[in-house]
């Protein structure tokens, strides 16, 4: 059995369906966890790669240890040198045990969590401390340093050769060629869209607008006895929790985890892209910059494929400088990217609109200002105030 | 010689002085952090690769064609990518996200380049090369370690008077101060960033060039460096040309020393003195009365006292002491680069504003009257 094939002018439709969603779902989860730290919360983060890296060096490298161990298999005491033999094993034995491939899957994703919130809450020390130039400077040192032990340290994950993962999917792989990556696909695609459903729900949150407004002025959410430190610490955390789960599922995808994967590029630079073009803070324009720009990448990469092989120089390399000018012209262009940000509703429009008939004679001052809200107290104040703000922002954004 | 590294810590520090200048220099003007900075150390990496193989033209000569090279970009970067983007009013972060995709632009250019220079000459180390063997030898020594030290005051003299004693100089720091008075004085501020774009890159060049002589290179070399040379610019206070050069000079000194010294140990009075030290920061961090820095100033103590008395009467019964000691072997030379990035995040902590901005005097005075 495989799956069926749509060829078109020589390009396998299905398998390039399978291999974007894979591409797509990826990015536009980590994409999405970038957009609470730098669009909400105005913490730029240069060092992504860190985050995503931790999760998946630690999670590839336990997971293995740990079915060998389960499955008590003899590593010699030296799991990276048989790693490739070891690894062969646990795919046959798992292949016929689901369940445990299941544990597998959900152990890794929760190591790979929690060492991502580590690294996150590390870094919210300075985070909150630092200007964002000196803030910059240090997370892309440090997440170049990471980089740097990863491909040093051997026993993690074995360095500069990379060491085999084993795989959860393997099972389906049986079933015949492309359905592993079907599968793959499906669950990294489960994993993004409920990232996008949870950073929707904080963006819309009472703590999502407290976000923006430390992000928009500290000084005067402070005087609101707004804890600006406490807020970038619990997005830091947070955002880099799932940033490490996606690393996680990267690796298993992969099969494999080495250090020359977690370049700063392909895991800082490419969310970033995403998140200029898609429109900082807001989550539907990630999903259509993610989208723009795995068509970009991945329709480029296709038409490589087509082209005949070129004797001077890897194309990839043109790619890269294309994408470089992308960033430069779209900052120039475009700086707010494809869906700009907008002031959130405190209440679904529905709600509103009926608020605004009920009441009759006038509607709601503002779209977007909760003192419509019967009894608001301190916090409906509060809201009004931080709606009224973003709305100014907003107007002013629209006059210029 | 003295130890066996020193050369090796002499033209590390000295290198990391230029690229350490440069990567201010481009701070002072435009006040945004260059992540393509890396990238301009990377072009005199492959002038003087190219020089050298194809033509036989030895490093030396090839750092001033690296220089132009360099500052060519670096002042093409500005006016293409950067000049536009201030103007229009982007905010930091845009302009530092805009360095990055420029950074990425130029590991493609890399890319191509190395990819043509194989095909046509036939090289097959164009992508991650050795040293290369261009130097002469005064003595036992390698000439590199009089020419990058050498060169190093020559620049540092060069700038000195250049911003002190001419017309252009006084402009410069006129337009670094306060750009817009220096605008109403008359002064081109514009032609004074171009210049100092010019002169960053050219730095980051000819340190390229230089670094040839004496490490192994290839189109990763300047985005790895990127760690040591903003570890020296931030020590140097990231606003001081003068506190640049010190601040490679301590980083490219101490990542050498420390990291070759972790490699083949410190031997026993060296792993004590380093317990002595540690315990003497912790006892300052204790004397501090802040509750975090007490608890770490206990750990540090405690941890401080039992590496100086392990050590001192030479019973090495942990892994931690007996590497102090004995070296933890080749491998760690991989982690060297934790050296330059702990002294940044200790320099963030302790003095954000670097080395320059500590009135020594008023420290001292203060610490006797206590």
């Amino acid at each position: 059995m495989a799956l069926p094939q749509a060829v078109f002018f020589g390009v396998d439709l299905v398998k390039f369906g399978i291999d974007f969603v894979n591409f797509y779902a990826l990015y536009f989860a980590i994409s999405l966890t970038l957009n609470l730290e730098a669009g909400y919360t105005g913490i730029p983060n240069f060092g992504k790669v860190l985050y995503v890296a931790g999760g998946a060096a630690v999670a590839g490298s336990l997971s293995g240890r740990l079915a060998a161990y389960v499955y008590g298999i003899n590593t010699h005491g030296d799991y990276v040198t048989f790693n490739a033999q070891i690894i062969t094993q646990v795919n046959n034995l798992i292949a016929s045990d689901p369940v445990f491939a299941t544990e597998l899957v959900l152990l890794s994703l929760l190591i790979a969590a929690l060492i991502g919130a580590a690294f996150g809450y590390l870094s919210s020390y300075p985070a909150i401390r630092l200007r964002e130039d000196y803030l910059g400077m240090l997370l892309l040192a440090v997440a170049q340093f990471f980089q740097i032990f990863l491909r040093g340290f051997v026993p993690l994950v074995g360095g500069t050769q990379t060491i085999q993962v084993p795989d959860p999917y393997v099972y389906f792989a049986s079933l015949g060629i492309g359905f592993r990556d079907l599968v793959a696909a499906a669950v990294i695609s489960v994993f993004a869209i409920t990232v996008y459903f949870f950073a929707e729900k904080v963006a819309k949150s009472p703590l999502g607008r407290t976000m923006r407004a430390v992000r928009d002025n500290e000084d005067a959410s402070r005087a609101l006895g707004k804890d600006d430190a406490s807020i970038r610490r619990k997005v830091l955390v947070v955002a880099s929790a799932m940033a490490g789960m996606a690393g996680a599922l990267v690796t298993f995808y992969y099969g494999s985890v080495g250090a020359d994967t977690w370049t700063r590029f392909a895991w800082t630079f490419w969310p970033w892209l995403i998140v200029i073009i898609g429109g900082a803070a807001n989550n539907a324009g990630i999903a259509l910059g993610a989208l723009f720009f795995t068509a970009l990448f991945k329709g480029l990469a296709q038409i490589q494929v087509l082209l005949p092989p070129s004797v001077l120089s890897d194309p990839n390399y043109i790619v890269d400088i294309a994408f470089a000018a992308l960033i430069v012209i779209v900052l120039l262009v475009r700086p707010e990217g494809i869906l700009r940000e907008r002031p959130t509703l405190t209440l679904p429009r529905r709600k509103l609109v009926m608020i605004a008939r009920s009441s009759s004679t006038q509607l709601p001052p503002a779209e977007g200002d909760s003192s419509t809200r019967e009894g608001g107290g301190k916090l409906g104040r509060l809201k009004s105030l931080l709606g009224r703000i973003l709305k100014r922002r907003g107007s002013a954004d629209s006059a210029r | 010689m003295v130890v066996p590294y020193f050369n090796s810590a002499v033209v590390y520090a000295s290198l990391f002085a230029f690229m350490a200048i440069g990567l201010t220099l481009t701070y002072l003007t435009t006040k945004v952090p260059n992540f393509a900075y890396g990238s301009f150390v990377t072009i005199g990496l492959y002038t003087s690769y190219t020089m050298w193989k194809i033509n036989g033209i030895a490093p030396y000569y090839a750092s001033a064609v690296a220089f132009l090279l360099a500052g060519l970009s670096s002042a093409i970067m500005y006016l293409v990518v950067l000049r536009p983007l201030a103007r229009r009013g982007s905010s930091l972060v845009s302009l530092m996200i805009a360095t990055f995709g420029v950074d990425f632009g130029f590991v493609g250019i890399f890319g191509i380049y190395t990819d043509y220079l194989r095909n046509r000459y036939n090289l097959n180390d164009t992508k991650q090369f050795f040293q290369l063997q261009a130097d002469f030898n005064l003595g036992e020594v390698p000439g590199i370690v009089y020419v990058a030290p050498a060169a190093l005051t020559l620049i540092a003299l060069l700038l000195y008077l250049l911003l002190t004693r001419t017309k252009f100089g006084v402009a410069m720091r006129a337009s670094v101060e306060n750009p817009s008075l220096a605008k109403v004085l008359g002064i081109n501020v514009e032609r004074v960033y171009v210049v100092s774009w010019i002169l960053a890159g050219g730095f980051a060049g000819m340190a390229g060039a230089f670094y040839t002589l004496w490490l192994p290179g290839g189109t990763s070399t300047g985005s790895d460096l990127i760690v040591e040379i903003f570890a020296s610019s931030i020590l140097g206070g990231l606003t001081s040309i003068f506190g640049a050069i010190l601040g490679g000079l301590v980083i490219g000194g101490s990542e050498i020393v420390v990291g070759t010294n972790l490699t083949t140990g410190f031997g026993a009075i060296g792993a004590a003195a380093l317990g002595v030290l540690l315990l003497l920061v912790s006892v300052y961090l204790w004397r501090l009365k802040k509750g975090r820095a007490r608890i770490v100033g206990v750990a540090g103590i405690v941890l401080g006292a039992y590496v100086f008395l392990e050590a001192a009467s030479g019973l090495s019964l942990d892994p931690l002491v007996s590497g102090l000691v004995g070296g933890f072997g080749v491998e760690a030379i991989a982690y060297q680069k934790a050296v330059p990035l702990l002294i940044m995040v200790a320099a963030l902590i302790v003095m954000p504003k670097g080395l320059v901005s500590i009135n020594w005097r008023k420290l001292l005075r203060r610490e006797r009257k206590k």
